[in-house]
């Protein structure tokens, strides 16, 4: 079963931004620092370098424990064993990605805006990136989305947002007090000379946030866990429940004579305790009744 | 032949006794379709699949009141307008762990609720695969029920008349041109409205019916059931019997010879 995912500090390479500097030396150096989620970002090098390079990456950040994103391509993603894929607007849509990764891999979307950031949520992504913050040379031509976004995010979306797009150890308050609770930095970390000393201290800040301020999710929900959205017989319902067994149970169902159906595919009953129910999916509990 | 009403017959490899298949849908209470289950002598009931109701916590589901009981149980896909839906439903009917037997129901038109023949032949090919034993509810069409036959239906089941109109069997030379080609069985379903449409059916060849809206919302469904039965068993046994051919006009019963009041002409003129 697949919990939800759950980081501080993420960072993305950007090999551009350390001419003369070994990429997993640098990436080593913002794990060390405490960076708990890697994106591969590399929109030049071939499909064959890419694989490379994910691999490498890979074996890096499995001695850390932190998971690696590949950006844009989920057969990179298969190919070097990462633990998700990161997707645009522009990109295929989740549920193709999800098709391709399966149920248990990470589908990572990037959104600018919150109809966007709504709509990734129920489609299923694991996490958002919202922004660019401030403008970036990262994103050139994107507008700045500014905190006001952050903070739509931070109020209506469940799933982790990441703050992105030109931040900074000089602006990561200003988005971290607009309601950020992780951040994602690219220049501002592998561009350091010392990218360990910047992660320690933007945790720093990020940590010094959230415990400053109560978690959203936890002014709304009692046991704290993250709340989803899901379709149940054609009904749209918000549950905290993990699993589908644990939904069956939130309807008193779980001991009645009834069948089960995820995403058009029948769960018999003795995997509902192991089947994970995510955001954007639909179920259906069935019954017989009456009939000709 | 043995003319017996209590001849066997075989769907899907399995043994049945009565050509009675009873719907469970719209009876007055679950009391009465149990006496009226227990009159029909059915063996093979029906049942819809259909959402559970997330805000009562009661269970209205059918099955309570038959546990225990010895059934085949029938599901239908109603509900569905096309193939993927009845497929969806089927498995999902099928995970229910009471048999892999399903009608196809597939009606993508309202008013008149007819079967889609292209959808349902689709189906029962798909589901025939899966190892279903598929009873497609189709349109009296003898092309069709031969396709369906072919996609690999267990039985086919072409309706009378649209679903609950009661309106007994509408094209009865269809009806028994496709009796007579199947070499499955053929149980009339849909659209009969008492007794009579029943032993109808069974003298056309058919070698079962379905009922549902006649026998539940009968006046008396509990005596409706029995009436049905009997029906069927007669109408059965008649076919059995081999009917006189019709004749356009009458041919005396009783013996002319010998009736009182006949004018000896011929010896009179002599």
């Amino acid at each position: 079963m697949k919990s939800p995912i759950e980081f501080k500090l993420y960072v993305i390479t950007g090999e551009n931004y350390h001419p003369g500097r070994n990429m997993l030396e640098v990436i080593e150096s913002a794990l060390r620092g405490g960076a708990d989620i890697v994106q591969l970002r590399d929109k030049i090098s071939s499909k064959r370098e890419l694989v490379e390079k994910a691999k490498r990456l890979k074996d890096l950040t499995a001695r850390y424990g932190v998971p690696l994103i590949v950006n844009d391509h989920p057969d990179v993603a298969l190919a070097a064993d990462a633990d998700g894929v990161h997707l645009g607007q522009e990109d295929m849509p989740i549920s193709v990605a999800r098709e391709i990764l399966g149920p248990k891999r990470i589908v990572g979307l990037s959104t600018h805006r919150i109809e966007q950031a709504r709509a990734a949520e129920w489609e299923g992504a694991d996490y958002i990136g919202v922004g660019p913050v401030f403008p970036t040379a990262t994103k050139p031509g994107r507008q700045a989305v500014t905190t006001a976004y952050v903070s739509q995010a931070a109020a209506d979306i469940r799933i982790p947002c990441v703050a992105i797009g030109g931040i900074t150890e000089n602006n990561a308050d200003e988005v971290l007090k607009a309601g950020a609770r992780r951040l994602c930095a690219v220049s501002a970390i592998v561009g350091h000379d010392d990218p360990e000393a910047v992660c320690r201290r933007l945790l720093e800040k990020i940590e010094a946030w959230n415990s400053k301020t109560p978690k959203f999710e936890e002014g709304l929900n009692r046991t704290g866990a993250p709340e989803i959205r899901v379709v149940i017989n054609g009904r749209n319902e918000r549950t905290q429940a993990a699993t589908l067994l644990e939904l069956a149970a939130q309807y008193k169902l779980e001991s009645r004579n009834i069948v089960a159906e995820l995403d058009g595919e029948v769960v018999p009953r003795r995997l509902w305790g192991e089947t994970s129910v995510r955001g954007g999916c639909a179920v259906e509990f069935v019954h017989f009744v009456g009939g000709g | 032949m043995k003319t017996t009403v209590q001849d066997g017959w075989l769907i899907g490899g399995r043994k049945l006794k009565s050509r009675f298949f009873l719907g469970t849908g719209r009876f007055p209470s679950p009391t009465v379709f149990l006496s009226a289950l227990e009159e029909s002598g059915a063996e093979v009931i029906t049942f819809a699949v259909r959402r559970i109701n997330l805000d009562s916590y009661e269970d209205d589901g059918m099955l309570q009141h038959v546990a225990g009981r010895k059934l085949i149980f029938l599901p239908n896909t109603s509900g569905a307008s096309n193939a993927d839906e009845a497929v969806r439903i089927a498995r999902l009917a099928r995970a229910a762990g009471l048999g892999d037997w399903i009608k196809v129901e597939i009606s993508a038109d309202s008013r008149t609720l007819l079967p889609d023949p292209i959808e349902t032949l689709r189906a029962t090919e798909r589901l025939a695969k899966e190892g279903f034993t598929v009873l497609p509810y189709a349109s009296d069409d003898p092309m069709l029920c031969r396709r369906l036959e072919e996609a690999g239906a267990a039985a086919v089941m072409p309706g009378g008349a649209p679903i609950g109109t009661g309106l007994g069997i509408l094209n009865p030379y269809h009806l028994g041109l496709i009796a007579e080609q199947s070499r499955v069985p053929i149980i009339v379903d849909a659209g009969l409205g008492s007794a009579v449409d029943a032993a109808q059916a069974m003298e056309l060849g058919a070698d079962g019916i379905l009922a549902n809206t006649p026998v539940a919302n009968a006046v008396d469904p509990v005596a409706m059931a029995r009436a049905m039965r009997l029906a069927i068993e007669a109408g059965r046994l008649s076919r059995l019997a081999g009917r006189i051919p019709k004749k356009r006009y009458a041919s005396a019963s009783s013996e002319p010879e010998g009736r009182l009041f006949a004018t000896e002409v011929r010896e009179a003129t002599t």
